[in-house]
């Protein structure tokens, strides 16, 4: 696991944001155990406090599940998983719309485009 | 807790620190940035009575800092070492011989983690080994605070980032780190506390979190307002 952080936005949250990203893209799957918060801390070289925020931050949104001496896992309840991925596609169609918008581009003709684009570039992924 | 309230202290009649006040809690590690010059190694050797203070007070976990209070804290001073004829192995035996709360398991885990050779003398060591080793004799002792004095300075940048590292191990455990530095960017992500020096004066004591969640600023964006401002 590897993030690049920036320096502005507080680290739980990007913690956060690359674990729904790697949820969502089914990288870490329903009910697979995750680092300990000191591993994790550890791999991205991150405050352990910090590691811990994040962790209670995904246990609070039920991401993520910790039993008592158990590793924590990613979540197997399927609303949840379902409201992950339509959070993350509402963000991206948002910042697609904004830029956009942005350059004057008419719907019909971003639309194409996008079909276009995605389906000569299914399969790719990028992160 | 760590606590100074108001310290002032004076070289002759220059005041070197100007009132100075700030915490540092357990299982936090804690930043003082500044250039040079501004204190920072003073505040420490404050703390560790290495230095009278004029005024002022410093507490350790709510009490004054006498010789039991004082069990509780470490120093690790930059890269210069009091022991450079000695081994690796020697000073460490030395440290076990001199301290109750020395921890042979800790040492021996940190000398791995350092890829560092036990068998090699201080004086031959380069600097960003002297800085391991520094690191290695003060944080094998089993303390509740660890002051370190730039211990990123001067040395290549493998050797800061296996340093950097350490934070993040269990080796630090839940115990309160104070360090100084006059460069963040290393340890940007690392610090849960900055607290920004100048003059004497702080300027600025914030969680580094915090600030970027409420004001979307970066630690450097701080430091900019306040050394630039």
């Amino acid at each position: 696991m590897n993030i690049q952080f920036n320096n502005r936005d507080p680290v739980y949250v990007q913690v956060v944001r690359h674990f729904k990203n790697q949820i969502a893209k089914g990288f870490l799957q329903p009910g697979q155990a995750i680092p300990s918060r000191r591993e994790l801390a550890n791999q991205l070289k991150i405050n352990p406090n910090t590691a811990q925020r994040a962790y209670k931050e995904m246990e609070e949104e039920g991401l993520i599940k910790t039993e008592k001496n158990q590793p924590s896992r990613v979540t197997s309840n399927e609303s949840i998983l379902q409201d992950l991925r339509d959070e993350l596609i509402i963000q991206a169609v948002n910042e697609f719309v904004t830029s956009v918008k942005s350059i004057n581009v008419p719907l019909d003709d971003a639309l194409t485009l996008v079909k276009q684009k995605y389906e000569g570039e299914k399969g790719d992924s990028d992160d | 807790m760590i606590e100074l309230k108001d310290v002032v202290k004076k070289y002759g009649r220059k005041e070197v620190l100007k009132g100075v006040s700030f915490t540092a809690s357990k299982g936090e590690i804690t930043c003082l940035i500044g250039v040079n010059g501004v204190g920072k190694t003073t505040i420490l050797n404050a703390i560790m009575k290495l230095t009278p203070i004029q005024s002022g007070e410093i507490l350790v976990d709510d009490e004054k800092v006498t010789k039991e209070t004082f069990e509780k804290v470490t120093f690790i001073p930059d890269a210069t070492t009091m022991l450079p004829n000695l081994t690796i192995e020697e000073a460490m035996d030395f440290m076990n011989d001199f301290y109750k709360v020395w921890n042979q398991k800790r040492a021996d885990e940190l000398l791995k983690f350092f890829n560092l050779n036990q068998k090699d003398k201080i004086s031959s060591l380069s600097k960003g080994n002297t800085a391991k080793t520094n690191l290695l004799l003060g944080l094998a002792l089993d303390v509740d605070y660890v002051l370190m004095d730039e211990p990123f300075s001067g040395i290549d940048i493998f050797s800061r980032e296996q340093i950097a590292e350490v934070f993040t191990t269990h080796l630090i455990e839940d115990r309160g780190v104070i360090i100084t530095t006059h460069e963040i960017n290393d340890i940007e992500h690392l610090i849960d506390k900055a607290v920004l020096l100048d003059e004497g004066k702080i300027y600025k004591e914030f969680n580094t979190e915090e600030i970027r969640e409420n004001e979307g600023k970066s630690v450097i964006d701080v430091m900019r307002e306040v050394y630039r401002g």
